[in-house]
């Protein structure tokens, strides 16, 4: 499996990875240093090499450091090692001399590569492609006759300048230069008039500064000619040191690891929400993987999660790798890819870190989606649990001591008819009905827990039983009834209608009452109403409470209406889905 | 008199043989469920079925399905229901416009030996029993809000229950400490009061009694 942001332990071990990198850069220049020492030109503008080298290397390594996701931090140390080598040219040591003056003009071919890669430090098109290794070729290549033939190097060893092959050298490299140059600036040009206002203005001034230095570098000598040699190198090194350090602070001061995926995507993010196309799909289209999943890291779960907070393994075979998305160096999802897509995890990564924030707020969202999923669940079933506790319970009533009961009052009975005297029949027939009068409360009491029309027959019948014992005439109304209920819905509804009945009888001193069961698609609606004198809440009345209570664990709502004078109408209304 | 009982609880059903066989009745099968109460019936043909109304299989109206299949499939056979709770649709279902050879009663009745026998009595030689719970939601049901049933005296209400439990005017004038004169008398003005025409037989005046009950609930 791929892991995304570097843990703490990777970002330690990449600090001293480069600072071990700057020790060796910083020990070749030192070297450089040395090794120019013994030249008789002026010291000062020649030991300007290693110093302008070290510059690239350090700013390549704050870039590296600050974003390790771009590879300009690698690229200004290419430049940095272009520079130093060719420092090499002002050496006493011919072959070092011949590299040197080989690498002379690498360095301008680094910047371009510069120009055209950052601010990710990967080329995003063909024709950068094209542009940066056609750079390359015209610095190396095309430099090689000059190197060889002119630029006095090998006057020393006894090799005469030849100019002829050197000038037509050097023609051909100024014509590719040009035309590099021209096409690099066309290419910028089209970027910065696509990229927004706000990294216009970082934008600008690093590509103008930056194709400038190609520009003035090479011409710098011309234009300049009336000033001594050293001057002009040194103005030369100088342009060059600034390339490093203006394409460093370009990399630190905008977020721009972003890649152009990135960049979609955080526009994306930007939008207004109502507007917004799933997470999931923006990422897809960032990333150009339509397979892609986005799914949530769950503590609770200890792993992750879909957005409808079922429980995914992240995948490392078949084709299918994932990417875990840190925010505050916390998990917060992760980014499921077709890895045969995406090769390389460090896209993904890139795009996953501009969305860890909407990552983590979806992650949130989830996961309030899920515990309040679970919390509904656990009540439907604290519920449920309840009623199958009261059933068991009064199941055992029934079978158990109901029966015991009848059976002892049968035998007090049969005591009272094999007695033979008068007393002892009156003794036993009281007892009988002593144990009778008990077994009738129990009876009670089971019906009261357990009706046996709804165990029977279901809640139609049932409520015909509370009803046909109500004091005052009271009408029933069924319809959609004909299938049977779930129990829970069954024994709620049933509830409902006894705890309304009950109030109506004890509390609404009303003249006729009606009770209304209408099942419709998956609704239960019910409804209990009088004509008495209403002003009753359910605030004071623990039954209705409860029953409220209950009602909300099954998603069903419950209302009571009781203007005082206006009668009491409670009303249910119940999922009943089958 | 041969008697076949069902119910499920084996204790109970122990208790109703040993309380039958004492009276003279001739228990020739005590089953568990309602398929072996179909099979049993079949087989014996028995003057007689008591039977609880929850059993097995189905543990829920079991035993009342039976009872109406036995009424219908053999109509000289006795039936008396026996239940823990009991309720008027299940009467109603029960008579089925024949309110002959059947009786509907609390389970509890058993205890009280001598009165349940001689509903046993009763029912086998052609009555009604029908238990004193269910009579007074009919009778609680008819006399809410506005009704005749609410202008009878208090006397003929109470000669009106037992009419509808099945008693006999006899039995009547004897628990009430009347001639049986004085209730001919009083049902004769009950039936002029609900308009109801003087019925032959005790269990067809049970049947235009409950009829009417039921009819005019408020």
């Amino acid at each position: 499996m791929e892991r995304g942001t570097p843990g703490p332990p990777l970002a330690q071990s990449l600090g001293s990875a480069l600072t071990l990198l700057l020790a060796v850069g910083v020990l070749f220049a030192a070297l450089e240093a040395v090794m120019l020492l013994p030249v008789d030109r002026e010291y000062w503008v020649i030991l300007l090499f290693p110093v302008v080298a070290l510059v690239w290397f350090v700013a390549g390594t704050v870039a590296w450091r600050r974003r390790p996701g771009s590879r300009i931090g690698l690229i200004i140390w290419i430049g940095g090692i272009a520079t130093l080598v060719a420092g090499l040219v002002n050496t006493d040591v011919p072959l070092a001399a011949v590299m040197g003056a080989i690498f002379a003009t690498v360095t301008i071919a680094v910047t371009v590569h510069l120009l055209l890669a950052f601010p990710s430090g990967r080329l995003p098109d063909t024709r950068s492609r094209v542009i940066v290794v056609a750079a390359y070729l015209t610095a190396t290549v095309l430099q090689m006759p000059t190197a060889v033939f002119t630029g006095g190097i090998l006057v020393p060893f006894g090799v005469p300048m030849d100019a002829e092959p050197a000038a037509i050298g050097d023609s051909v490299q100024r014509i590719a230069a040009f035309a590099l140059s021209v096409a690099t600036a066309f290419v910028l040009v089209d970027r910065l008039r696509r990229a927004s206002p706000a990294r216009r203005r970082v934008l600008a001034p690093l590509y103008g500064y930056g194709v400038g230095s190609v520009l003035l570098i090479p011409t710098v000598a011309l234009a300049l000619g009336l000033l001594p040699l050293t001057v002009v190198v040194a103005i030369q090194l100088t342009l060059v040191a600034g390339i490093a350090v203006a394409f460093a602070v370009g990399v630190m001061i905008g977020s721009f690891e972003r890649t152009a995926e990135a960049e979609e995507l955080a526009a994306w993010l930007g939008t207004e929400e109502p507007g917004r196309a799933p997470l999931r799909a923006a990422i897809a289209r960032a990333l150009g993987d339509p397979t892609v999943d986005v799914v949530y890291w769950l503590p609770v779960r200890d792993g992750f999660v879909d957005d409808r907070g079922v429980t995914v393994d992240l995948p490392d075979r078949d084709g299918r790798a994932a990417v875990v998305i840190e925010s505050a160096g916390q998990p917060v999802g992760a980014i499921i890819y077709d890895a045969q897509l995406l090769p390389e995890p460090s896209r993904v990564r890139a795009v996953g870190r501009v969305a860890a924030i909407a990552i983590a707020r979806e992650r949130l969202t989830t996961e309030l989606r899920t515990s309040q999923t679970a919390l509904r669940h656990s009540r439907v079933r604290l519920v449920e649990a309840a009623d199958r506790e009261r059933l068991r319970i009064a199941k055992d009533l029934h079978d158990g001591l109901q029966v015991q009961l009848v059976l002892l009052a049968l035998e007090a009975g049969r005591i009272e008819g094999a007695a033979e005297d008068a007393a002892a029949r009156s003794e036993a027939a009281q007892l009988r009905q002593g144990i009778e009068a008990a077994a009738d409360a129990l009876r009670r009491l089971v019906h009261d827990v357990m009706p046996a029309a709804l165990v029977e027959r279901g809640l139609v019948l049932a409520a015909e039983d509370l009803v046909d014992r109500m004091p005052i005439p009271t009408r029933l109304e069924t319809s959609g009834l004909e299938a049977p209920l779930g129990s829970t819905v069954m024994n709620v509804a049933y509830f409902i209608v006894a705890e309304g009945l009950a109030n109506t009888a004890k509390h609404a001193r009303a003249a006729s009452a009606s009770v209304r069961l209408i099942r419709r698609a998956d609704v239960l609606t019910i409804e209990v109403a009088d004509d008495g004198i209403g002003g009753a809440t359910d605030r004071h009345d623990r039954g209705l409470a409860g029953l409220g209570d209950r009602v909300d664990a099954i998603g069903g709502r419950m209302s009571l209406a009781s203007p005082p004078g206006g009668g009491t109408l409670l009303t249910a209304e119940l999922p009943c889905g089958s | 008199m041969r008697v076949v009982i069902a119910e499920d609880e084996v204790l109970l059903r122990q208790g109703l043989r040993l309380l039958l066989e004492e009276g003279e009745f001739d228990v020739v099968a005590a089953v568990g469920d309602g398929d072996e109460l179909m099979t049993a019936v079949g087989a014996h043909r028995p003057d007689l079925v008591i039977t609880d109304i929850r059993m097995p299989p189905s543990n829920n109206d079991e035993g009342l399905r039976a009872a109406r299949r036995i009424r219908e499939q053999y109509p000289d056979t006795a039936i008396v229901v026996l239940s823990q709770y009991v309720q008027r649709r299940y009467a109603i279902e029960l008579l089925d416009g024949r309110a002959a050879r059947v009786g509907y009663l609390l389970k509890q009745r058993i205890a009280d030996i001598t009165a349940f026998r001689d509903d046993l009595h009763r029912v086998v030689d052609g009555g009604t029993a029908l238990d004193p719970e269910i009579v007074a939601v009919l009778m609680s049901r008819a006399g809410r809000g506005a009704g005749v049933v609410r202008e009878l005296t208090p006397r003929q209400r109470e000669v009106l229950a037992y009419m509808a439990e099945g008693r006999s005017n006899a039995w009547i004038g004897q628990k009430l400490v009347l001639t049986e004169k004085a209730i001919v008398q009083h049902t004769s003005n009950i039936y002029d009061a609900l308009g109801l025409p003087v019925a032959a037989d005790d269990h067809r005046r049970v049947l235009a009694v409950i009829r009417y009950l039921d009819g005019v609930a408020g």
